[in-house]
């Protein structure tokens, strides 16, 4: 298994217990609360795929049963299952047109009978996998703009990594692991600017200018090179000489 | 446009690609939108060592300097429990808890501070620390709110790490580059480890009761240096940090 294809299943190995999770179930309810208001529309559920690849609902705005049976019938058909399948966001979707009642029979009926006008699917992304959706209804007959579009995304998101962090404490090691390394990339070269700055008596523009030319010169990261000057692998004199 | 809060603006900033930095939106939205005074993001890199990544000017800036600096604080008890830590009246908090940051941390003028863990599971990326100028307690609504944004902020030091790996050479755009520069040089200056250094720096700094950052530009500066003192020959181990004549 590819690293991501490893995360993907300790998501998925969550869901089961997720909804035993009662602060995370809290924040996602919170969460789903919040959606409404900032993006005033009239419910959101918060979906996620279980080990058959079956989305299952993990919170909602509200707990009215025709809402919840709306979620549920997602199971088979709905926009989330499409947005799920192929991690493309399904905005704007009329559930009194003939298309969208050609695409999901059950569904459109059901919505519509639930009092609803307008339906939002939102992809749950973690790097290019996909682990469920973020679905919002709107009974008035209102589209939302792409300024809204970007902020249901966002929550989508926010919604992705509170799930995330009921992970295995190895892959929250690795993101961990991996945020350092990248900050270590950026320390590693002030600090050797500092060093070159001493050792040459200049100041650290000079020696970050130094470095700049020793490393495209020997086709080398700067962050290397910083480290290897750091470990005392690399002479300065010969930094020095580029 | 619908009728969207602050927040929904502060948590699409933040998703947004940084043109160039670490993160692009403003962290003064972001403590307007949560009604605190200011914001302090800073990743924790291990061993009690942390890099401060985002932050308003001023008072915030302050306390993640004084608690970098003193190795004390809501931010580092945050580091190590990953549990938030909510301080609603810091004149309230028993003087042992933080005996060195409190008294200067109320000189900096905050006196309620809330931080909390910006993590994975059990694994603590960094934390998200509001303050405020005045005590109280931070409404329900805005901690949650806290939250959102603190997930939001996980998501994006996550999704932003491998970007910054790609774009470490463009320069220095960590709030703290004088600090680690300063830190090469006296590595150099008193022949120490890399670590050793920044902790000469830190002890310093918190002698001469000023930020570390100040301390840090010293340094480079050339103001102070850390060389072995020419009257003490061969002190063991004993390197006393000396301003130039």
């Amino acid at each position: 298994m590819t690293r991501e294809e490893r995360l993907l299943a300790a998501v998925i190995d969550a869901v089961d217990t997720l909804v035993d999770d009662f602060d995370l179930i809290d924040f996602l309810h919170t969460l789903c609360d919040r959606c409404t208001e900032l993006l005033d529309v009239t419910a959101v559920g918060v979906m996620l795929a279980d080990p058959g690849g079956r989305l299952q609902l993990i919170a909602a705005s509200d707990e009215h049963t025709r809402l919840l049976e709306l979620f549920a019938l997602q199971h088979e058909e709905g926009p989330c299952v499409r947005c799920h399948a192929d991690g493309t966001a399904r905005l704007n979707i009329p559930l009194d047109s003939p298309v969208t009642a050609a695409e999901y029979p059950l569904f459109a009926a059901q919505a519509r009978a639930a009092g609803f006008a307008v339906t939002h699917a939102l992809p749950m992304r973690l790097r290019e996998q996909v682990v469920g959706a973020l679905n919002l209804f709107d009974a008035r007959e209102q589209d939302i703009d792409a300024a809204d579009a970007r902020v249901a995304q966002a929550l989508a998101d926010v919604a992705t990594i509170a799930i995330l962090q009921h992970r295995t404490l190895a892959h929250a090691n690795q993101e961990r692991a991996q945020l350092r390394a990248a900050l270590s990339s950026r320390i590693v070269i002030e600090q050797a600017k500092g060093i070159l700055a001493e050792r040459w008596d200049t100041g650290v523009d000079e020696a970050f200018a130094a470095l700049r030319r020793y490393a495209r010169a020997h086709r080398t990261g700067l962050s290397a090179l910083a480290q290897r000057l750091i470990d005392g692998e690399l002479d300065s004199d010969a930094l020095r000489r580029a | 446009m619908s009728s969207r809060g602050d927040l929904a603006a502060v948590v699409e900033t933040l998703r947004l690609a940084p043109s160039g930095g670490l993160i692009d939106a403003d962290p003064a939205d972001c403590a307007l939108s949560l009604g605190v005074d200011g914001v302090a993001v800073s990743a924790l890199m291990g061993e009690g060592a942390s890099e401060l990544l985002w932050a308003t000017s001023g008072a915030s800036t302050v306390l993640e300097d004084l608690q970098y600096t003193l190795g004390e604080g809501p931010g580092p008890d945050v580091a190590n429990s990953c549990a938030a830590v909510l301080v609603p009246d810091l004149t309230k908090v028993p003087a042992d808890r933080w005996p060195a940051l409190l008294p200067q941390a109320l000189r900096a003028g905050v006196e309620a501070v809330f931080c909390l863990p910006l993590h994975i599971g059990g694994a603590c990326l960094g934390t998200l620390t509001l303050q405020c100028a005045a005590a109280g307690p931070l409404p329900e609504r805005d901690l949650a709110d806290a939250w959102i944004v603190a997930n939001t902020l996980t998501s994006v030091l996550v999704r932003n790490a491998e970007r910054w790996t790609a774009t470490a050479e463009d320069g220095s755009d960590l709030y703290r580059a004088v600090v680690h520069q300063a830190a090469g040089m006296i590595s150099v200056q008193a022949e120490v480890s890399l670590a050793e250094a920044l902790l000469l720096l830190r002890a310093h700094a918190f002698r001469q009761g000023t930020p570390v950052v100040r301390a840090a530009e010293d340094v480079v500066a050339r103001r102070v240096h850390f060389r072995n003192d020419g009257d003490e020959p061969g002190a063991s181990g004993r390197r006393r940090d000396c301003t130039r004549p």
